[in-house]
């Protein structure tokens, strides 16, 4: 189940990672940054 | 006429480097936060005192708990001469802190002549391991010995969600007991436990069964409440126990310990001082003291209120009434706190051992409040280092 977890997390956070990268407004990127740190730590199972 | 979107996103400033500057930034970001986190997974060390004879762990009752985040150190004290058993349980809520260090306090200085003591000092291990989201809590507080400072981490209310998830919207613990969902994750209303249920049912089984195996005679679990809390500076007793609390509080009152004593309710399903009463022959009591650090009124959350206890909100609301103890310029400091836990947990012994002669359980070297009010707690916790 945690894997399971785990994968569904890593999927969102590529997700976003693509967005940033094709996104050209600068707001729009450092909002994704913001969002992309607790779901990593999330992802790590550290928080 | 408004620019084409070429334009637009010409000025908008992001391209691909700038997003790749922003991705280093979180990796960078995440790396030192995550030391931050990590930091709380170590346990600071306990020093086990002359009295302490052996150690095992909470597994050995129930291996379903082996080898989880939730076993946790189980230690005994055992006299020469045969007498009854008595169980400490602190930590039940880290967030508690007055539970864990006296539970800390007694296994580091605390000698059994007769009888059995067995302490268990970070019942809810897992939650030792963060603090609660929200709160602002800081995760370590300091407490001075004569060589040195000690420290000991400040933890959440219940078992780690990374060790246990998710929540369900309602909890129904064993006992039928309709609760809020993140109530899964707190072992005080998880009681009897279930072996084949959440982690933190598991854990409550253990304890549990540890009662059962070790024939323990009187159980105390050790907690802290906030000064608005109606249930507090109190002994909470399962109705087998009732007459021992009650004797317990006169004779802390002769003392100047005002000590209020709560029936177990029963209806009030999961807790301890219910359902270790119910499901084993125990004689179980809760004790509360009052840490304004838990507490909806204070202000600044930081060590200094933790240890120091000392918050002017608090002591504004103590002069208007509105708390349900004694709250002045003083405030409600740690020594006070765990200093009242020892001599109430003294007191509990001293009385079960005077209708139980058979049973007797003579525990020494226990400091008294006022002791630890002069002496200071660090003066009965060993020096860092051990």
């Amino acid at each position: 189940m945690t894997l399971i977890y785990q994968g569904i997390t890593l999927f969102v956070v590529l997700l976003i990672v693509w967005h940033m990268v094709r996104e050209g407004r600068l707001k729009e990127q450092i909002e994704a940054a913001l969002v992309l740190l607790p779901l990593i730590l999330r992802l790590l199972m550290i928080k | 006429m408004s620019p084409d979107p070429e334009t637009q996103k010409a000025r908008s400033y992001g391209n691909r480097w700038t997003a790749l500057s922003l991705l280093a930034v979180v990796a960078a970001t995440v790396f030192l936060v995550a030391q931050e986190f990590r930091a709380m997974w170590s346990d600071p060390p306990i020093y086990p005192g002359p009295g302490v004879t052996r150690q095992a762990r909470l597994g050995d009752y129930f291996p379903g708990l082996a080898g989880t985040a939730a076993d946790t150190d189980v230690y005994f004290l055992e006299g020469a001469e045969a007498g009854g058993t008595a169980l400490v349980l602190g930590g039940t809520h880290p967030n508690e802190p007055a539970s864990s260090l006296t539970a800390i306090t007694m296994l580091e200085s605390a000698v059994v002549a007769r009888g059995r003591l067995i302490v268990i000092p970070r019942a809810t291990q897992s939650g030792f391991t963060a603090t609660d989201p929200q709160e602002g809590f800081p995760q370590f507080y300091r407490i001075e010995t004569p060589e040195g400072m000690r420290e000991f981490r400040y933890g959440g209310r219940g078992t780690n969600p990374i060790h246990q998830w998710p929540d369900p919207v309602i909890y129904v613990n064993g006992s039928g007991q309709q609760l809020a969902g993140p109530e899964v994750r707190n072992l005080n209303r998880s009681y009897p436990g279930d072996p084949d249920g959440y982690l933190t049912e598991r854990l409550a089984y253990a304890i549990v069964e540890m009662i059962r195996q070790e024939q323990v005679d009187l159980s105390i679990d050790l907690h802290e409440a906030s000064p608005e809390y109606p249930v507090i500076n109190a002994m909470v007793a399962h109705e087998d126990a009732m007459d021992l609390a009650v004797e317990a509080a006169l004779l802390l009152e002769f003392e100047d310990i005002q000590i209020a004593v709560e029936p177990s309710p029963a209806n009030l399903r999961g807790l301890s001082h219910r359902e270790w009463g119910d499901a084993t022959d125990t004689k179980a009591i809760l004790i509360e003291s009052a840490n304004p650090a838990q507490g909806r009124l204070r202000g600044a959350t930081n060590e200094a209120l933790i240890v120091e206890g000392v918050d002017r909100y608090y002591t504004r609301a103590g002069e208007l009434g509105l708390l349900y103890v004694p709250f002045g310029e003083a405030g409600s400091p740690m020594n006070e706190r765990v200093g009242r836990h020892i001599q109430t947990v003294s007191t509990l012994l001293e009385v079960f051992s005077t209708y139980n002669p058979g049973r007797t359980i003579t525990v020494e070297n226990l400091p008294t409040l006022n002791e630890v009010m002069q002496n200071g707690l660090g003066a009965y916790l060993a020096s860092p280092g051990g």
